[in-house]
């Protein structure tokens, strides 16, 4: 990499890399150490190619979900699911207000299997469309709908408090088991 | 509202609250990628190397022993340690936790057997991961985050603090006070400051016999000028100070902390044991330890875990040069949990792991030891510093600083 990569390389991270922490750190459930890592990784690759890289953000952010999703898959570093805060800690108050609601959602979020997290991130964070999630991850578009599904199914479970809210305008109830991914062609 | 209504809301409040990668980022991402390219290239041709030796001769096997990581270099899993550098000059860090700067001491005399111990610092530079010389202050606090650190001038006690920022090395923001200040530390979540006030500089050093028969400076065993606290908001830089009242237990220095929650202050006193700790609320008034804390050790400096769950307490046994071990305590019953490596545990890097001094010298030696990581549960240590090379010369000895990232 010479000095006019490096300086272009710097000047895309110091631009972008706030951004992609935020992103980083929602995909590893809240625990910012994990996202930085994440986070730094992605960019090693990204600047091992930067000379070939037509749009280095969303190279990176490609590099971020699939790397988070095989982290996950490969049971890399640790075979323990490691959540910021220990499951009997997360809060459970009596009230339900929004800002509780959030709280409780997010204990729960960090929960999730670091696959069904990602694909709530790129469907209600960056508001990314089912067929574009699919392509990301590199999935059918069925399984990212089915993961989507049984996400929230499991965020559900895992905090009843969820039950007061209503279901999603224009959608059937979710199943009450679960159900393996089926391809299904839009 | 939905359930996805929900998750979108929760997401976004959730990076909304993330801080920005901090200056710097670009720098790191390209030492550890220059990192990995060295250890892969050194790998490689360790393995030619291995392969050459069979092909010749049987007894050059022994090549094979040599470390094919560059050498004095650690980094691994969020752990970036220098073994070969005393003092540091290259970004020591684990975990949640970094070497934010360190200093030496020197004493300059001002009669015969009397003198003030004056500390030189080195902080972190967090552009570059190195530790940069700044010999203007006499006191450095460092703030979680390494972005900023409080600052106080040369000549103790001084009527005015420093923000300074780290990257630029420029005072942000001076702090003038009325009472004149001779410490500084910030509140767990660093949003408070936390500065002590002295009558008279608290670093008095008087000439003591060594063991060799000569004399060396060491404290003085002065009696306490303190007179209260500022408890100062970092962003306003505006707060008040409390008077506290001195008595015969408290030492020269007897710098005040925020205990967990900020909603007391605690401050080392002579008692029935080292490291006896003396708590008072806000308005100066002394009270009992808080529950969690109240089997903590002032000379213990890791205290409380990041989760509050584990208490970090002091050395319970040596077994041999460089292998000590330190308690782990219920922080409530105060309860032994379990022993973890380390003579004398400074800083948390996670709820499992710990940065401590580890003796390197023998133990009819005298006293050396070097930075290390250890974990709780494990046998194993991971050294981040060099060894000292004389803890007992005040010139040659350094102090460290940590603070989180």
């Amino acid at each position: 990499m010479d000095a006019e990569l490096q300086e272009s390389f710097r000047e895309f991270v110091d631009g972008r890399s706030s951004a992609l922490l935020k992103t980083a750190v929602l995909l590893t459930g809240g625990d910012r150490h994990a996202a930085e890592d994440l986070l730094q990784n992605a960019l090693i690759k990204a600047a091992g190619r930067w000379q070939r890289i037509d749009e280095p953000e969303a190279y990176v952010r490609q590099v971020l979900y699939r790397q988070q999703i095989s982290r996950w898959r490969l049971k890399w570093r640790r075979r323990e699911l490691s959540v910021p805060e220990p499951p009997e800690a997360r809060a459970a108050p009596d009230t339900t207000s929004a800002a509780d609601l959030r709280l409780v959602l997010r204990a729960a979020l960090s929960r999730l299997t670091a696959r069904q997290r990602t694909v709530l991130v790129l469907r209600y964070f960056e508001d990314l469309p089912e067929a574009d999630v699919a392509r990301l991850l590199g999935c059918s578009v069925g399984t990212v709908r089915s993961t989507t599904h049984r996400s929230l199914a499991r965020l559900r479970t895992l905090a009843p408090e969820l039950a007061a809210l209503a279901p999603a305008p224009g959608r059937e109830q979710p199943p009450s088991r679960d159900y393996s991914p089926v391809e299904v062609r839009p | 509202m939905n359930v996805e209504e929900l998750v979108r809301d929760t997401l976004r409040e959730q990076a909304a609250e993330q801080p920005s990668a901090g200056p710097g980022f670009a720098d790191r991402v390209l030492a550890v990628r220059r990192r990995r390219r060295t250890r892969r290239l050194a790998a490689v041709a360790a393995a030619t190397a291995a392969v050459v030796a069979v092909a010749v001769t049987v007894p050059l096997l022994d090549s094979g022993k040599s470390d094919v990581r560059p050498a004095g270099v650690v980094q691994q899993n969020g752990i970036t340690g220098h073994p070969d550098q005393s003092p540091p000059r290259l970004l020591v860090a684990a975990g949640q936790t970094a070497l934010a700067a360190y200093y030496t001491w020197r004493t300059v005399p001002q009669t015969d057997d009397r003198g003030i111990g004056v500390r030189t610092y080195w902080l972190l530079d967090p552009g570059t991961g190195t530790y940069v010389k700044d010999s203007r202050w006499s006191f450095v606090a460092v703030a979680p985050g390494l972005r900023t650190a409080a600052v106080l001038e040369q000549n103790l006690p001084v009527r005015r603090i420093g923000l300074l920022d780290l990257a630029t090395r420029k005072v942000e923001r001076w702090i003038p006070v009325e009472h004149r200040v001779g410490a500084l530390a910030f509140s767990y979540d660093g949003t408070r400051l936390l500065a002590t006030t002295y009558d008279e500089n608290p670093d008095v050093r008087a000439k003591a016999q060594n063991d060799k028969g000569g004399w060396d400076w060491g404290p003085a065993f002065a009696t306490s000028s303190r007179t209260g606290f500022y408890d100062l908001g970092v962003a306003s830089g505006k707060g008040s100070w409390t008077g506290v009242v001195s008595d015969r237990n408290d030492i020269a220095r007897g710098d005040f902390s925020f205990s967990r929650t900020g909603d007391q202050v605690y401050a080392r006193v002579i008692g029935d044991r080292d490291g006896t700790q003396q708590f008072y609320d806000l308005d100066g008034a002394k009270i009992a330890a808080p529950a969690d804390e109240k089997y903590l050790r002032a000379d213990v400096d890791a205290r409380l875990s990041p989760n509050g769950r584990l208490a970090a307490l002091g050395l319970t046994k040596e077994v041999a040069p460089g292998k000590s071990y330190s308690s782990i305590r219920d922080p409530r019953t105060g309860k032994e949990i379990t022993k973890v490596r380390g003579g004398d545990l400074l800083a948390w890097a996670d709820d499992r792991r710990l940065i401590a001094w580890e003796r390197a010298s023998g133990l009819d030696e005298p006293y050396r030891a070097r930075l290390v990581l250890v974990t709780i549960g494990s046998d194993k240590i991971v050294p981040l510093s060099g060894v000292q090379k004389d803890m007992y010369d005040e010139l040659k000895a350094w102090q460290p600083v940590f603070a989180r990232r």
